[in-house]
């Protein structure tokens, strides 16, 4: 099967952009790791227009319901490892190394919860470290918890929290909490939650499963040790491009330059669109929107290649 | 016997179920955050502190790792 089109993402961008290009006809295949992207793992949605209020997966189910009414292909649950650009057109080369062809390319991958990058951490994944806390926070009934960061993702996730946990520890590396100071004001409420500042974390400890974690007081340069169960990654996101290489330009933080106006990039028949491009304001109906942009534009181009 | 440790509101874990769902495919559902001694199950069956994770006749699998789950139930797509 040789392709129109090959959409590589399934968050509101990846599925918006799919419902256009199958309105248009194109010959339309989906990869995704999983639907719904950070929306899906997020909390409430309130500014989403004609839904005054939703849970990100609610909200994300209705996307994908749309999208599945209409013909396209769709592989879900499949990583890419890598996107080359071929005589004909482009291949998509998955991670248990199936190939895909097609025409034209549209990324909208996303961004991903961004590592710590200290030791233990990536061993420790899913034995009491998280990036996932509406999924795990239930399970940390009557323990001891760390939040690391303390943005208003970090602050919603010990609010969270503190339906289950014994204890919750927020990390702070600044010298102040950036989140809400109504949160905050909620946390200190609650009375399990402990605010530390200046803190770098240095290092996550457990054998079978998390034990400890290890931070240094960035005042005095001690290094201090919390017994926790559990420890919450709330650090923000890094964009989801590790498999484009050189086919696109990338700014600082990683995301992809486009054409703000059609979505288009360095090379005729890539576009992208959403979180993972270099667009201002990363929000639900912008990366939407961008989508639809990125699929009208795929179909002017792919007219003209003709 | 197919058994399917989840919380509520996990996106990975509606899913897994929904795709399981989909090739008819009969589960038994259980919600780790209402019932502690399923949860301490689970970490002991798997290791693992976080859901989904499903146990196919034994065979434990860690997150909706389609693959996996696909070959062990004999799915095609």
């Amino acid at each position: 099967m040789f392709y129109d089109l090959i959409i590589i993402g399934g968050g509101p961008a990846g599925i918006t952009t799919g419902i256009y290009a199958a309105r248009k006809k194109l010959n339309t295949l989906l990869i995704t790791k999983e639907f719904g992207g950070q929306v899906s793992k997020g909390h409430e949605i309130t500014n989403y227009p004609g839904i005054t209020m939703t849970m990100g997966v609610e909200l994300m189910e209705k996307f994908v319901e749309h999208l599945k009414k209409f013909d396209i292909e769709i592989k879900e649950g499949k990583n890419v490892r890598e996107l080359n650009k071929t005589n004909k057109g482009f291949e998509v080369i998955l991670e248990d190394r199936e190939k895909l062809e097609s025409k034209t390319i549209i990324i909208a991958s996303g961004k991903n919860p961004r590592p710590l990058k200290v030791p233990g951490e990536e061993r420790l994944v899913g034995k009491g470290v998280t990036y996932c806390s509406i999924c795990d926070a239930p399970l940390f009934k009557e323990k001891d918890v760390a939040v690391i960061g303390g943005g208003n993702s970090g602050l919603d996730t010990a609010l969270d929290l503190t339906k289950y946990a014994n204890k919750i520890y927020v990390i702070e590396f600044m010298d102040k909490l950036l989140g809400d100071e109504s949160t905050q004001e909620k946390l200190k409420a609650s009375g399990k939650v402990e605010l530390i500042t200046n803190a770098a974390t240095k290092e996550i400890k457990g054998d079978k499963l998390l034990e400890s974690l290890v931070y240094e007081d960035k005042k005095s340069g001690e290094m201090k040790e919390l017994k926790v169960q559990g420890v919450f990654v709330e650090i923000g996101y890094v964009p989801s491009s590790g498999f484009i290489k050189d086919l696109v330009e990338f700014n600082k933080v990683g995301e992809i330059i486009i054409n703000p106006k059609d979505n288009s990039t360095k090379t005729p028949g890539v576009f992208a669109a959403g979180d993972v491009t270099d667009i201002f304001y990363k929000q639900i109906v912008i990366a939407a929107a961008e989508g639809a942009k990125a699929a009208l534009s795929t179909y002017e181009y792919l007219t003209k290649i003709k | 016997m197919i058994k399917i440790y989840s919380t509520p509101a996990c996106p990975y874990c509606v899913t897994l179920k929904t795709f399981l769902k989909e090739h008819n495919i009969e589960f038994e559902d259980i919600d780790v955050s209402a019932d502690a001694k399923a949860l301490d199950e689970m970490v002991k069956k798997s290791g693992q502190m976080g859901v989904p994770v499903t146990d196919i006749d034994g065979e434990i699998v860690v997150g909706f790792d389609k693959n996996k789950i696909s070959r062990l139930l004999n799915i095609s797509e």
